[in-house]
């Protein structure tokens, strides 16, 4: 049977080295829990063109995208990033897990640039979730998605 | 020393230069560019001693940049500090003439020793 896409586990592995490196608290990240609130939700997405196709998407609440550019900047905790900062902070942690996930599937493929959206991405409908982890970090959900054609 | 870092995402080069003086390297001047287009420009007036690029920007990505200046006769140590880290993409840095290839996530060790490879000393 060929590879479709990263497990659950690769994804986990993935996020925690990011955590551990970029963000900070990579204890903090369980395993499990809700999706993020729609109403407070912003979405990270990368596409991967080419030998082996595929959206990767981020979806975080605004808590965990306040507490992620925070720590990305190496600002104080009383200190409010600004929306440009926040979409350019969600944006390469999407960039670095597509990135990745790139890296382990099948190629030669292209990465986009990452486009973050204030509210839910719309999935184009011939795309399907191949792997879908829901995470939590310091309590608040955050979800990874690997998205690919599903015929 | 005088490094180059090239990263359309301000938080990245934040973080690129917050790992430099990690690794032991926060002596070094560091100039900013948003993209491939402004690193050649900057390598150009600004006689730089390394550039630390990301791959894929807007404008000018990261490759067409050391091609342009591997075109134009300029042999700047570069290095890569990319998201995408597979054999495939380090075998295209190292054809285009990169010295290394730095893969996000990354540690400061990761730095100290892709700067050592090319004779920069904390």
């Amino acid at each position: 049977m060929s590879v479709v896409a990263p497990t659950a586990p690769d994804l986990a592995a993935l996020l925690d080295e990011v955590w551990s490196s970029l963000v900070g608290a990579p204890d903090e990240l369980a395993l499990g829990g809700p999706p993020p609130d729609c109403s407070t939700l912003w979405s990270a997405t990368v596409t991967i063109t080419g030998e082996w196709r595929a959206m990767v998407s981020l979806d975080l609440g605004d808590p965990v995208v306040l507490a992620v550019t925070r720590a990305m900047l190496g600002f104080a905790e009383d200190e409010v990033p600004d929306v440009a900062s926040c979409t350019d902070a969600i944006g390469e942690l999407a960039n670095i897990v597509g990135g990745n996930v790139k890296s382990l599937m099948p190629g030669p493929s292209v990465l986009s640039l990452p486009v973050v959206f204030h509210g839910p991405v719309q999935v184009p409908s011939e795309l399907a979730a191949s792997t879908d982890l829901h995470l939590s970090w310091y309590g608040a959900p955050l979800r990874v998605r690997v998205l690919t054609p599903s015929s | 020393m005088k490094i180059v870092v090239a990263d359309d995402s301000r938080v990245m080069r934040q973080i690129v230069i917050r790992t430099l003086r990690q690794a032991g390297h926060g002596g070094h001047e560091v100039l900013e560019a948003e993209n491939g287009r402004q690193a050649v420009e900057l390598v150009q007036t600004e006689k730089p001693d390394l550039v630390l690029s990301d791959w894929n920007m807007p404008e000018m990505n990261g490759i067409d940049a050391l091609r342009v200046l591997r075109g134009a006769g300029n042999d700047i140590p570069f290095g890569f500090v990319t998201s995408e880290g597979s054999e495939a993409m380090r075998q295209r840095a190292e054809q285009a003439g990169a010295a290394f290839l730095i893969a996000k996530p990354f540690t400061p060790e990761a730095f100290d020793d892709a700067l050592a490879s090319v004779g920069v000393r904390p």
